[in-house]
């Protein structure tokens, strides 16, 4: 980490700190939740990223972990004596227990059937748990409360809040430290040429079910302090949304630099947050960002702030800002229209609107978005989505070309400088 | 014997349907390494186009169209998006693919809403083939297994019998060979792709006016579909066919059977304490039938990842 970036997530801390006493319930809870899905999609990017392989069934340590959790918490109230803060470590535990056996077994496969495998195991889980009373509480689930302890009542979520947030900075900072250990960057040299890994002597097997556990147990930690912030988990914690979300948001975040997920995390729970109480097609519009991401920055958001900071001193930001402005504007009309289109099919295949249409025996009464009123038999309806996608295109469009020209000249020089350098230094 | 046949009969039909859409899913992977989890989507797509457009042209246009349209849209998924992602390697295509999943699943419930539709098969369908232990077995059940078995031997004679079948064949073993020998290869693949899509829209037109038609019927089919690939091994069309009838079968004969391992150990004499540990040892094979295809797919995974019929590892 260079100084700058230092300085950067302790202020980004110490934000986290003070603010949320501040803020409404709505939002203490939503934070809490971006944390939780921080450092689960951390923890995933530990396999995805370092080790290059692709989960499609972390649901299970998730659940396995928050499970674990609401039975200690179960005992707790039953008179045992344990720390509610030290909660999580029943989920870490418990992670790491089937993320060793599971990983074992998944790790004898790579590639597609890794990820076939993992997506088999996250689905013996779901389909069984509903069946096993005992173990999950079959289909209502297992519910407890949070007792106090030392004088802290988790009674309130801010209280939560600051449990949360602990752990996960905590964890955050273990899994960054770990992918600078020895071990961490021999996984990296498992993702990029394993044969070599295994004539430089290592047992590649062995160190994929370590980094597979690892990654099992970080992530039961997060279902665990998910099971204490709700205080009650069913087995649709296994199911394969679960899974899903957490792959989307790694990869719109950005899976090939550390703290992209996090990016992705937040900025997905934060849009569910906010846009799920204004309109039903949120998921549709999340769907859409992730197919748009993986079609036209691979790297995702993190891969590509990445990008500019490292060309950052190539970079002549007074040039390339205009055009990225521009490029922004551009983005922005086409999601409007993208927007409009959306909503307005919504409405119009509403069963509201097949009401109103019987009123209006039969015809096509106008309908209210955005605070107007648009009549779907009126051209203007169609036509301002229109010239929204179509300006938009066109703008973006030219605004393209214009960057990719800034670029390749940066590259021109990158390419020139080195050769200057590389002579200065014969 | 009643249950015995009555679930045979089920099973297979189901069997069948299930290897409609698999067969499209393996011959795609077969030929391109992608692993396609849009696929069951495809399905679902040509569920609700068939719905859309038989409410206004009837029931037969629907079957007809439904799968044209899904098989467009494959297509346009194979020449448009794929290939951006290509370069990126196979985890980019899958996400793409798991992306568009997604995106359709919620554009049908937007246009269609979140709950089942009312698509139902013409009246003329709605009789019954046979008597059979006192009630009558619908005919549609044996006009899905019908479609399925003709589309199945189209699919086997066009790849065994034909010019274009061998070019396919020769695409699928070695791409740059047949390129070379000037064969349009991309073109090749898009069709494929255009087919197996096509295929799994026909499954879900035919399918959907019998079984309900929702917006989950995807990743419900979808998961199922996955485990009859991969053990009947992936890019084989014969080990998916087995292993459709196979999964067809086991799911229509494990919802009436109550046997547990507790049961199992009946045998022994040791009955009483599995039933006194409980746990798994005391679930019902009824309950569990949900489970079992994924513990088969698991151990088809570890032991012999190449499937039955598959001949790659």
């Amino acid at each position: 980490m260079t100084s700058i970036q230092k300085i950067l997530l302790a202020l980004l801390l110490v934000l986290l700190i003070a603010v949320p006493p501040f803020l409404g319930l709505g939002w203490q809870n939503a934070l809490i939740n971006v944390l939780i899905s921080s450092l689960f999609a951390l923890a995933f990017n530990l396999l995805n990223g370092q080790a290059g392989l692709l989960s499609f069934g972390h649901a299970a340590y998730f659940g396995v972990g928050a499970f674990a959790a609401l039975h200690l918490m179960i005992a707790v109230e039953d008179g045992l004596f344990f720390p509610t803060p030290l909660l999580p470590l029943a989920g870490g535990l418990a992670g790491l227990v089937v993320g060793v056996v599971a990983g074992y077994f998944s790790t004898m496969r790579s590639g597609v059937y890794f990820a076939l495998v993992t997506l088999a195991i996250a689905e013996l889980f779901h389909s069984l748990a509903p069946h096993l009373e005992g173990t999950f509480g079959g289909e209502a689930g297992v519910s407890s409360m949070r007792m106090p302890w030392m004088g802290f009542g988790f009674g309130t979520i801010i209280e939560v809040y600051y449990l949360t947030l602990g752990w996960v900075v905590l964890c955050g900072l273990a899994l960054w430290a770990y992918t600078r250990t020895p071990f961490g960057r021999l996984t990296l040299a498992l993702r990029d040429n394993e044969q070599r890994v295994k004539f430089l002597g290592y047992n590649a097997h062995y160190a994929k079910v370590i980094v597979f556990a690892v990654s099992a147990m970080m992530t039961g930690v997060a279902g665990a302090l998910l099971a204490i912030s709700n205080e009650t988990a069913n087995y649709s914690l296994f199911s394969g949304s679960v899974s899903a979300q957490v792959v989307l948001q790694t990869f719109v975040g950005g899976s090939t630099v550390f703290f992209g997920p996090v990016i992705g995390a937040t900025v997905f729970t934060l849009f569910s947050f906010l846009i799920s109480d204004l309109t039903r097609s949120w998921l549709f519009y999340q769907g859409l960002i992730f197919v748009l991401v993986m079609l036209y920055a691979p790297t995702g958001i993190g891969g590509v702030i990445d990008h500019h900071i490292r060309n950052r001193r190539q970079l002549d930001l007074a040039k390339i800002g205009g055009p990225y402005l521009v490029a922004l504007g551009g983005g922005i009309l086409i999601a409007a229209g993208t927007v409009f289109l959306t909503e307005s099919a919504e409405v119009l295949f509403g069963q509201d609107y097949a009401m109103a249409r019987d009123g209006a025996s039969g015809g096509f009464p106008a309908y209210d978005l955005f605070g107007l009123s648009w009549s779907p038999l009126n051209p203007v309806t169609w036509l301002v989505p229109l010239v929204l996608l179509c300006g938009g295109v066109f703008i973006l469009i030219r605004a393209r070309r214009v960057i990719d020209r800034l670029w390749a000249r940066k590259d021109e020089a990158t390419t020139a400088d080195m050769t200057v350098g590389a002579g200065g230094k014969e | 014997m009643e249950f015995a046949i009555i679930s045979t009969l089920n099973g297979v039909t189901y069997g069948l349907l299930l290897f409609m859409v698999s067969a499209g899913l393996t011959l795609i992977f077969g030929m391109m390494g992608v692993l396609n989890f849009a696929h069951a989507s495809f399905y679902m797509l040509g569920a609700y186009v068939a719905y859309a457009v038989s409410s206004i042209f009837g029931f037969w246009t629907g079957i007809l169209v439904a799968p044209i349209v899904v098989g467009l849209v494959g297509m346009a998924v194979e020449r448009f998006l794929l290939p951006r992602v290509h370069a990126h390697g196979h985890a980019h295509e899958l996400l793409l693919t798991f992306g568009l999943a997604l995106i359709i699943e919620e554009l049908i419930k937007l246009f269609f809403g979140d709950f089942p539709v009312n698509y139902q098969m013409p009246e003329a369908l709605r009789f019954s083939a046979f008597e059979i232990f006192g009630t009558g077995y619908p005919f549609y059940r044996m006009f899905i297994g019908a479609v399925a078995v003709i589309m199945f031997t189209v699919l086997w004679l066009l790849l065994t019998r034909t010019r274009t079948g061998i070019v396919v064949r020769a695409a699928e073993r070695l791409p740059q060979m047949a390129e070379a020998l000037g064969h349009n290869i991309p073109i090749v693949f898009m069709f494929v792709f255009g087919t197996g899509a096509a295929l799994a829209g026909l499954a879900g037109a035919v399918a959907g006016a019998f079984y309900p038609t929702n917006p989950n019927m995807g990743i419900e089919l979808g998961v199922i579909v996955f485990v009859v690939v991969v053990v009947g091994g992936l890019g084989s069309l014969k080990g998916s066919l087995v292993a459709s009838l196979l999964i067809g079968l086991f799911s229509s004969f494990s919802v009436g059977l109550d046997w547990s391992v507790a049961s199992m150990f009946d045998v022994v004499g040791l009955g009483d304490w599995a039933r006194s540990v409980g746990g798994l040892l005391t679930l019902e094979l009824s309950s569990v039938s949900a489970t079992i295809p994924f513990a088969l797919m698991l151990i088809v995974l570890l032991v012999r990842p190449a499937g039955l019929m598959g001949e790659r590892n």
